[in-house]
């Protein structure tokens, strides 16, 4: 073996050992970017890692890889996401009432007990199901804690329409909770 | 919930005082997300510290915050054919 290869071998096993070890959080994000999408999100993975790969020299050994690779993941989803929305928005215009109200999931158990009761597979579904233009947002902020100035830059909507799909985006995850809550009996 | 509520990211009038109860709902996840300006932030908290109705209303959306957080985190279990496709492709590109 000669300097160079050597050299690259050993430029690929430091890359392994640093990155590999997050394909589940990476997959993980992607899952729930993608709103469950397996096949999609195997790509997305695949397709970030690779990035990475190519980037490898312009990373800075010591700092943080996963945040790193978590960003390379984020800026690849939104890319074709952005691509995608150039079709017309499917977001339906909707009167929603402010703060807790009647059959609200707050109005039947205001102590918050079904968040102890219900498990991680159901908030998980409930933000799949969101639809993309609500589940972005709130993957966006709620998980991957960016503030709505970042989230707003990331999806290139003002950040007034970040407030509102949040607000509405939650209102839809609270309410499937509600449902979910009462089918497991949680809830009389 | 569009920049025009009052306190919101939209605009910049500075807090008063006291704040009604809709007011301080109006900005609940704005206060809970920590995107509010020091003096609305500070007159929302004065507000649902000495309310009966809103202290439990706010408490709750934390709760449900904190729970769609770590949920949301939870670890997913990427397919090892996944791994052994991607380690190809970088022995690939590696020429190798």
């Amino acid at each position: 073996m000669n300097e160079s290869s050597e050299n690259g071998e050993n430029r690929r096993t430091e890359f392994e050992s640093e990155a590999l070890p997050h394909l589940d959080a990476l997959f993980g994000l992607a899952l729930r970017l993608t709103g469950g999408d397996d096949a999609r999100s195997e790509d997305l993975v695949q397709d970030s890692v690779l990035k990475a790969w190519r980037s490898w020299d312009r990373f800075e050994v010591g700092t943080n890889c996963r945040a790193w690779l978590m960003t390379i993941l984020r800026n690849t989803f939104i890319n074709q996401y952005r691509r995608d929305r150039s079709r017309p928005a499917q977001v339906e215009f909707e009167e929603i009432a402010e703060g807790p109200g009647a059959g609200t999931l707050y109005d039947a158990d205001p102590e918050g007990r079904v968040f102890d009761r219900l498990v991680n597979e159901h908030v998980i579904r409930a933000i799949e199901e969101l639809p993309d233009e609500f589940r972005v947002p709130v993957v966006l902020a709620d998980i991957e804690g960016l503030g709505y100035q970042e989230v707003a830059d990331t999806l290139g909507i003002p950040v007034g329409t970040v407030k509102s799909r949040l607000f509405r985006g939650r209102r839809r995850l609270q309410e499937r909770l509600h449902m979910f809550a009462e089918e497991m009996g949680y809830l009389p | 919930m569009n920049d025009e509520t009052r306190g919101g990211s939209g605009t910049r009038e500075a807090a008063p005082e006291e704040l009604s109860c809709e007011e301080s709902l109006a900005l609940v996840y704005e206060y809970l997300d920590g995107e509010l300006p020091a003096d609305w932030n500070d007159a929302v908290r004065r507000h649902v510290e000495k309310c009966r109705l809103c202290y439990p209303y706010f408490d709750f959306e934390r709760m449900f915050l904190d729970y769609v957080h770590e949920a949301g985190e939870g670890a997913a279990r990427a397919n090892p054919e996944l791994e052994r496709r991607i380690r190809d492709l970088i022995a690939g590109e590696d020429g190798s």
